[in-house]
């Protein structure tokens, strides 16, 4: 049961295009697995049709029809419209080198844009941050925001930590919990900055997220000059 | 059902436009990606040609130069050409339909474009990311399909102050942050007002949709 959803500004922002790469590959990975915020962005789908049959239609240049049919008619016949489709992920990148990952049991049942994004991205490099905390950096196409898996081991407690931009994690498998609740996969949570929190992964099984952020995130513990240098902000 | 109309675009040029039901457009992309009916192609064209130039580029949006608009159509009636074969009536209007493939083609361009030689290097497109197939869906939703007219009018009943945010998003592309520096609004009303516009356009729906 998914508890935690995109508010519906920023499924509006992902809808007609506004809303950063990074995050909008986030709130993606969600209506992957959402169906009533899938629902919701189609409504905004609506809306955007809407906008477009009441536009205010202005004449394209004379040529522009003949131009069209004539690239049209250079295109191969066969098999046109599949393979221009065909779903992200099942295909030739998922199966590079790489068998560990293929192994990882937190890894086997992704949404198919995560799929894609892994496929990109392997083998997967895991740096440990902190004895329960690994995270792996991830290439995305952009660089703005520092998007990243990370896992906490079972039962593994985060130091406490705030945020100097937003951030947005996405539960991929297992759960954690902080002092506001517990988050299972599916649940996406967009913390402001300035907030703190501790998250702690439940003891059944390690827990598996997606983060995106906007800055690089500052530990405040104790021990915060020690790790917060781990943390240092290197967009991918 | 179709009858020709005469618009005047924003040059001064005779814009034709056939004016019919959602459902002629949709049977017709149906056509052209069973039998690849170039005539109903060229009849789509003749509709949707000049309302996504209008969307990016008119007296009130100016969110690309004319060139780009037009750069820009040409790529996404190539598209639709292209995809008609995977629309599904059942799932989406045709109207809402090509806006996804009209957005996608928006994202790409614009990307395009700022591209930085360093910032690649990664398999995800923007048809994954923004990806409206069945394949990604989570489960099998039951689709409401709302009428493209019902949508349409509720928008023209929006208090313009919410209409206006709602056309700044959509069709200039703009984040909340970017209207609310434009407007010179805080970001927190802005917000607001795409909410209650969202709302309003859900109350206004379901009493048409009530029997």
């Amino acid at each position: 049961m998914i508890r935690h959803h995109p508010d519906s500004n920023m499924l509006l922002e992902y809808a007609s295009g506004s809303l950063p790469w990074a995050m909008s590959l986030a709130v993606s990975a969600h209506l992957q697995l959402c169906p009533h915020c899938r629902r919701a962005s189609e409504q905004l789908n609506e809306i955007g049709g809407g906008l477009l049959e009441d536009s205010a239609p202005q004449a394209t240049s004379g040529a522009a029809l003949a131009q069209l049919m004539e690239r049209i008619d250079q295109e191969p016949q066969q098999g046109e419209p599949q393979h221009a489709d065909s779903p992200a992920g099942e295909g030739a990148p998922v199966s590079r080198r790489n068998t560990r990952d293929d192994r990882d049991p937190a890894l086997a049942r992704l949404p198919q844009v995560i799929r894609k994004l892994l496929g990109g991205n392997r083998p997967l490099k895991w740096r440990r941050v902190s004895p329960a905390l690994k995270m792996s950096r991830l290439h995305t196409g952009q660089d703005q925001y520092e998007v990243a898996f990370h896992r906490i081991s079972r039962g593994g407690k985060v130091a406490e930590h705030d945020h100097r931009g937003r951030e947005v994690t996405l539960v991929l498998y297992g759960s954690f919990s902080d002092a506001d609740g517990v988050y299972s996969p599916g649940d996406f949570l967009l913390r402001e900055p300035g907030e703190v929190h501790r998250p702690i992964a439940t003891q059944d099984q390690e827990c598996l997220c997606l983060s995106v952020v906007e800055a690089p995130v500052s530990v405040t513990g104790p021990l915060g000059w020690l790790v917060n240098p781990l943390l240092s902000f290197r967009p991918a | 059902m179709m009858a020709q109309v005469t618009r005047t675009d924003f040059n001064g040029k005779a814009v034709q436009q056939t004016q019919t039901r959602d459902d002629d457009w949709s049977r017709l992309l149906v056509q052209v990606g069973t039998h690849r009916d170039r005539a109903a192609f060229e009849r789509l064209f003749h509709h949707y040609a000049p309302l996504i130039k209008g969307f990016h580029y008119s007296r009130s949006v100016q969110a690309f130069s004319a060139e780009a608009a037009d750069e820009l159509v040409q790529e996404v009636m190539f598209r639709v050409w292209r995809k008609a074969t995977s629309f599904d009536p059942a799932r989406a209007s045709a109207n809402t339909w090509i806006y996804t493939i009209m957005r996608n083609c928006r994202i790409d361009m614009l990307r395009r474009n700022s591209r930085r030689q360093d910032a690649d290097g990664c398999d995800v497109e923007v048809d994954d990311i923004w990806d409206e197939s069945p394949e990604s869906q989570p489960l099998v939703v039951l689709q409401h399909k709302r009428s493209q007219r019902d949508i349409a009018e509720g928008l023209r009943g929006l208090p313009p102050e919410q209409s206006h945010v709602l056309e700044k998003a959509y069709m200039e592309g703009k984040s909340h942050s970017e209207i609310a520096e434009e407007l010179g609004l805080p970001l927190g009303t802005v917000k607001s007002r795409v909410r209650l516009a969202l709302k309003k356009l859900e109350t206004i729906l379901s009493k048409r949709g009530a029997p």
